[in-house]
């Protein structure tokens, strides 16, 4: 009997260790939503404690940086997700950052529509309206999705800075399925023709050059893949003069064999010769975009390897992504092996991609709402947030900024209460007031830029401009001293007048005393001279009356 | 009268001296004020700024900058000049310094405003990223290689010599084999 149950448990353990491997239909591990959701945790620990921010990632250092890609591509892949966070804070900083911009220079971006284009996906994830982003002045509302998509045109091409100009357009114009009014300056058929027309010969895509490269044509097949359906063909011109018909199905499956071709047999993908995990996790999101399960897709599984094996490959210990294990020559600021940042937002986004595929929700750039979702987020005043704004009241600098921007948005999402309006004029004030350390800052920037070199040529006449400079930069808070750019060379230019004027100061004494002890001797004389004179005419009365 | 002559003309010699120019400084100042002098013992770089490529992409070239009277028409924007390398100087610092003693307009992102986490360049001397097609920016060379990081990563050493070199090409069109940027999205 003893005997029979050990056989039986042998076989039974030996089943149950091959069952995993017999689930995954295509070969390689099989993940399930809960697997995706723990990495995504993962990362998302890995960079709060690289950002050493407290509970949420969408605060301080990485909260002030919205509207940039050293946060922005955080926020879309958090939002994604939904896990608990500062989206308002986040939106209302994304916001002011267009505000700013706007106000500024007239858009966010002189040469770079992708400015636009991530923006506008960033708002979407933290739960603003990319067409009415802010107000301008006069009332007029600032929309994103016109101004970077379809009428991006009217000031510079989206082709601008080549091919990602299109793709995100694309992207960002279908991430809620925005209309092209009439008379857009791009039509969505415009920019589909535009991407078709740099399909390369063996089916993918490349910022330059005749060979694909995953990461291009991956993002290709993402903007492609809402067209996928249509069955009217695209028409456009061909690089070389040529117009072609062609359905972008046709197109996607010319990419998908060329991207199928590019795997490696590890499941991941190199890039410019060095395998890596962005390029990976790029075509991951391009598959599940199109509804292409990567597990088992046999286009997309080498030597038993998927293309979410490929991206694990490079999950290190501490939560992270690494971008790379060998030094990358085209991207030498990532270390081989070691979490990197634009990893973890890549993969991040991947991860999520992955899981939404898992449970049957809409894809990574649909931001439509699911059945049963949205609201407004209404918001509760509390005590914390009231001490908050008195002890800024006090002291606040720069470094406050996203603090008083958050809580002015959430105020004016809270139900009256007493006291509302106060909280708002004091919140009012502090931003008026940190706006204006802000052009103070700017102002002293650009007064140093254009005043203070070549150091040659400073002289005394300078002597006021710079006491005036060292008057405003004692004047500020530390924290928004450190602002000043190059401040030692202000120190220098005053070390410098300081001892012309000193030379002066020295120069003009001595000469002044030194007329001094000329006019003494020059008295000391003539008084010799009368007394001489007087002694003379002494002695010559003497000698007349002697005789 | 001998001694008056004599005191009189000590104290003309002693201002002479002092008004030609003597200054009186603390040694913080001196150094201060002094800190970019070249000296026998000083470390140093050598550094350049041109953008000669334009010369055969001039078509490509933004309509702006060909009208006016920015770039210059041998393509030097700065020559080969040698600066003193103060201790921990990355390539960044050289630039920054440089165009403000040249007056030459220089505008970059800083470290914290992108995801690669160290400076980029977005133009010189009025020429950006993408004024001279899709393919154009800023690299920088150091001794003949481009490192091809954040130049605000790249610590220099005495002796190295830095070009900033406009590229048409991603590169190619100067000499690197390599193109920026693998595996971003913007």
């Amino acid at each position: 009997m003893k005997r029979l149950r050990a056989i039986f448990g042998f076989w039974l353990a030996l089943c149950l260790c091959l069952s995993p491997l017999a689930a995954a239909e295509g070969g390689g591990a099989s993940y399930t939503a809960a697997d995706y959701r723990s990495a995504a945790e993962d990362i998302l620990r890995w960079k709060k404690a690289e950002n050493s921010a407290g509970g949420e990632l969408l605060s301080g250092s990485l909260l002030a940086k919205a509207g940039t890609t050293a946060a922005d591509w955080y926020a879309i892949g958090l939002g994604r997700w939904g896990f608990a966070d500062d989206y308002e804070a986040y939106r209302a900083m994304l916001e002011q950052a267009v505000s700013s911009r706007y106000a500024e220079s007239g858009g966010l971006s002189p040469v770079k529509a992708t400015e636009w284009h991530r923006i506008i996906l960033a708002l979407l994830a933290a739960g603003g309206d990319p067409t009415a982003a802010a107000r301008e002045g006069e009332g007029k509302t600032i929309d994103l999705v016109a101004d970077g998509t379809y009428n991006r045109g009217k000031t510079a091409s989206l082709g601008r800075q080549g091919l990602n100009g299109w793709i995100w357009a694309l992207i960002a114009l279908d991430a809620m399925r925005y209309p092209v009014p009439d008379g857009a300056y791009n039509t969505r058929e415009d920019m589909i023709g535009e991407i078709l027309r740099r399909q390369l010969a063996d089916g993918g895509f490349a910022l330059t050059g005749q060979e694909a490269d995953p990461d291009m044509t991956a993002m290709a097949v993402q903007a492609l893949a809402p067209y996928c359906d249509d069955e009217k063909g695209i028409t456009f011109t061909e690089l070389e003069g040529r117009e072609t018909v062609k359905t972008v199905k046709t197109a996607v499956d010319e990419a998908l064999s060329c991207l199928s071709a590019l795997q490696e047999d590890t499941g991941d993908y190199a890039s410019w010769g060095t395998r890596n995990v962005e390029s990976t996790a790029q075509v991951a999101i391009a598959l599940c975009c199109l509804g292409i399960d990567p597990l088992t897709d046999s286009r997309f599984i080498k030597n038993g390897r998927t293309v979410v094996d490929g991206v694990m490959l490079y999950r290190q210990a501490d939560g992270g992504f690494a971008h790379s294990y060998t030094a990358d020559p085209e991207n030498p600021d990532a270390q081989p092996g070691v979490s990197n940042s634009m990893a973890g937002e890549q993969v991040l986004c991947a991860l999520n991609a992955l899981w939404r595929q898992r449970e049957g929700l809409r894809t990574l750039y649909d931001f439509l709402p699911e059945a049963g979702e949205g609201g407004e987020v209404s918001a509760a005043f509390t005590d914390a947030d009231r001490e908050t704004i008195r002890e800024l009241d006090g002291k606040a600098n720069t470094d406050d900024y996203p603090t008083v921007v958050a809580l002015l948005d959430k105020l004016s999402r809270t139900a009256d209460f007493e006291g509302k309006e106060d909280c708002l004029a004091r919140l009012r004030n502090l931003k008026d007031r940190i706006d204006g350390i802000q052009r103070e800052i700017d102002d002293i920037n650009a007064l140093v830029l254009v005043r203070l070199y070549p150091f040659e040529q400073l002289s005394l006449g300078d002597k006021p401009l710079l006491d005036g400079l060292i008057r405003r930069h004692d004047a500020l808070d530390a924290t928004d001293q450190r602002k000043i750019d190059r401040w030692e060379d202000v120190l220098r230019a005053k070390a410098q007048v300081d001892s012309q004027w000193r030379a002066l100061l020295i120069g003009a004494t001595l000469t002044l005393l030194g007329a001094m002890c000329l006019l003494l001797l020059i008295r000391r004389v003539r008084r010799r001279r009368t007394q001489k004179r007087r002694a003379m005419d002494e002695l010559a009365a003497r000698c007349e009356d002697e005789e | 009268m001998k001694k008056d002559l004599l005191a009189a003309f000590f104290i003309l010699l002693a201002a002479a001296v002092l008004l030609s120019g003597t200054r009186i400084q603390s040694v913080e100042e001196y150094y201060l004020t002094h800190v970019d002098d070249i000296t026998a013992e000083s470390e140093t770089v050598f550094i350049s700024i041109r953008c000669d490529t334009i010369r055969q992409n001039y078509d490509k070239l933004d309509k702006e900058l060909r009208e006016g009277d920015y770039l210059p028409a041998d393509g030097v924007i700065l020559p080969a000049t040698e600066v003193v390398l103060r201790p921990g100087d990355t390539v960044f610092d050289q630039l920054d310094r440089v165009a403000r003693a040249n007056r030459i307009p220089m505008e970059y992102q800083g470290a914290d405003e992108n995801g690669f986490g160290s400076v980029y360049i977005q133009g010189i001397q009025y020429l950006y990223e993408y004024s001279c097609g899709p393919l154009s920016g800023w690299m920088y060379r150091v001794n003949g290689e481009f490192p091809g990081y954040g130049c605000s990563r790249y610590v220099l050493e005495d002796g190295d010599v830095v070009e900033w070199v406009y590229t048409c090409d991603l590169g190619r069109d100067i000499g690197s084999q390599e193109i920026e940027g693998g595996g971003g999205t913007s």
